[in-house]
């Protein structure tokens, strides 16, 4: 079973030339995810993230604090959704996906086929990524992530470039593959109603990197963005995120 | 109400064919333009030749093309055209693998940076006829001495243009594989090489123009046989028709190679790296 243990998290960014300030993107992150359930991470622009999700993936070092990413004791293997596709221009679709792959055999290549299909692109998969949509090319990086069988998803963002439609069956691909897999998730957003749609549980960051409220959503699946149950508990996240923003201006004004 | 004109198979057919005929004839329309350049400046020569000066001083076209088919089935003309062509491959190819080398300390090293950004504008602005010179001083006349001022010469084009390829690398991508947990070796020829492609086979390209002249230069002064070898020669015995007519089958030459190599890399990379 996978884990992702986060323990007084803290991300300082020092002061550069161009902006001569620290930067606290997170300031003492506590939280666990166990087991296959989906957690998205909700907050404003500043919130930290993206910071908090590149730790985990180990692409950004802490400041001070701890993550453990870890499968049955032994550190997890970990698949990224960026809020941009991140192909390699000058590889085919299938090549893309053969790239993250350690092995180059037969079955890595079925497999590819296969998560390619789940996205509904496996017609394309000898073309280049500039010869796709913005839509189908981030469909290349969730089969992607998927092909590497991670323990742990990480999807940051993955549908804010998008537009309404495009991002709308961008979700409905994403909730099919991940039915099937069932993988621990990790998904940054701002969008509550992504949030809602996707997760089994919110955890709302407020601006400095500092957890506000951590919401279950017990709704069955696959979830549709106008059904009365989803809308109702998107309200619910609404009213506690506009709680949130009060009392950071609150505080922004007492301070 | 909003109306949508109804559009049938057999008009998208038609439309495209024309389409189709428009673009050929365009493309016709510049070929023909392009032989019609080459017309005038054959003219031009003409014109030259017979009038502004003389056909001894200016060798009129025809015989120009006379002297070059003479050249080109003398045994003479493989010998020399192939120690030419040796010394520049030899040349670059040299250039290629130091530059390549070069270019990654000033991607990645200040210090090298600064160090050899003052040698490249040293290299560069310094007349390539004294490098030549400097060249028949040092080596004396041998092959050595063109192969390495070639590669002195070409060094920096292809290096600053690694070092600019390695730099413009997109951050993003490198992000992306260190996530999926990609080594460094995979990420450098997953990565690194393919994106730099473009920028440093730009630099290969403009080296290999500036060896060649390099080359036919340092011939000139410092080389017992080659292309330019024999333009020197012709010099001395006033064959203005025989320098000319090594001069434009060297430039042939060039041609050939320029379209067979590089055009063709650059064909099959179009459209894959944007």
């Amino acid at each position: 079973m996978a884990t992702v243990l986060i323990e007084n998290l803290t991300k300082i960014y020092p002061p550069t030339i161009t902006y001569p300030h620290r930067v606290q993107a997170l300031g003492g992150v506590n939280m666990s995810v166990t087991g296959n359930v989906f957690v998205a991470v909700l907050g404003p622009s500043g919130s930290g993230k993206t910071t908090l999700l590149n730790i985990v993936a180990g692409v950004e070092t802490p400041t001070s604090g701890s993550v453990r990413a870890v499968q049955d004791g032994v550190p997890a293997q970990v698949g990224y959704v960026f809020q941009e596709p991140r192909l390699l221009p000058w590889r085919t679709v299938l090549n893309n996906m053969l790239y993250v792959q350690d092995r180059k055999s037969d079955r890595s290549r079925r497999e590819a086929e296969f998560y390619l299909t789940m996205v509904g692109l496996n017609e394309v998969a000898h073309l280049y990524p500039s010869q796709l949509s913005a839509g189908m090319q981030q469909r290349v990086g969730i089969a992607r992530a998927f092909l590497v069988n991670p323990d742990i998803l990480l999807m940051d963002e993955p549908f804010s470039h998008m537009d309404a439609l495009t991002g709308r069956s961008l979700r409905e691909y994403l909730q099919r593959v991940w039915l099937h897999t069932r993988k621990t998730a990790l998904f940054v957003t701002h969008d509550v109603s992504e949030a809602v749609e996707l997760a089994d549980r919110i955890v709302m960051l407020r601006p400095g990197g500092v957890v506000f409220d951590d919401i279950p959503v017990n709704l069955p699946r696959p979830r549709h963005p106008d059904d009365p149950a989803v809308r109702a508990v998107e309200g619910e996240v609404l009213r506690r995120f506009d709680s949130m923003e009060a009392a950071v201006r609150f505080g922004a004004q007492a301070g | 109400m909003l109306t949508v004109p109804s559009v049938t198979p057999d008009a998208i057919s038609e439309l495209s064919a024309r389409e189709m005929r428009r673009a050929m004839a365009r493309r016709w329309l510049f070929r023909f333009s392009v032989l019609i350049g080459w017309v005038a400046f054959i003219v031009v020569w003409y014109f030259f030749s017979r009038v502004v000066f003389n056909p001894r001083q200016l060798p009129e076209p025809h015989v120009v093309a006379a002297e070059s088919w003479t050249i080109i089935t003398e045994q003479d003309f493989r010998t020399h055209m192939q120690a030419s062509l040796f010394r520049v491959l030899a040349g670059f190819l040299l250039a290629a693998v130091v530059s390549c080398g070069l270019g990654w300390l000033i991607a990645y090293n200040a210090w090298w940076r600064t160090l050899l950004r003052t040698i490249v504008q040293f290299t560069v602005s310094t007349p390539i006829v004294a490098l030549a010179i400097l060249t028949l001083v040092v080596f004396g006349v041998s092959s050595l001495g063109p192969v390495i001022t070639t590669a002195v010469v070409a060094t920096p084009y292809i290096m600053m243009n690694v070092a600019q390829g390695l730099t413009g690398v997109d951050r993003r991508l490198i992000v992306m594989s260190e996530s999926f947990g990609r080594t460094r070796s995979q990420i450098i020829t997953g990565v690194l090489l393919p994106s730099s492609l473009i920028s440093v086979l730009a630099g290969a390209r403009l080296a290999f123009a500036v060896a060649w002249r390099m080359e036919l230069l340092t011939e000139i002064f410092a080389a017992s046989e080659g292309v330019g070898f024999q333009i020197r020669r012709s010099f001395e015995s006033y064959d203005v028709r025989g320098m000319i007519a090594w001069t434009v089958l060297y430039i042939a030459v060039m041609l050939i190679f320029e379209n067979l190599v590089f055009r063709q890399i650059e064909r099959r990379l179009q459209g894959r790296t944007a």
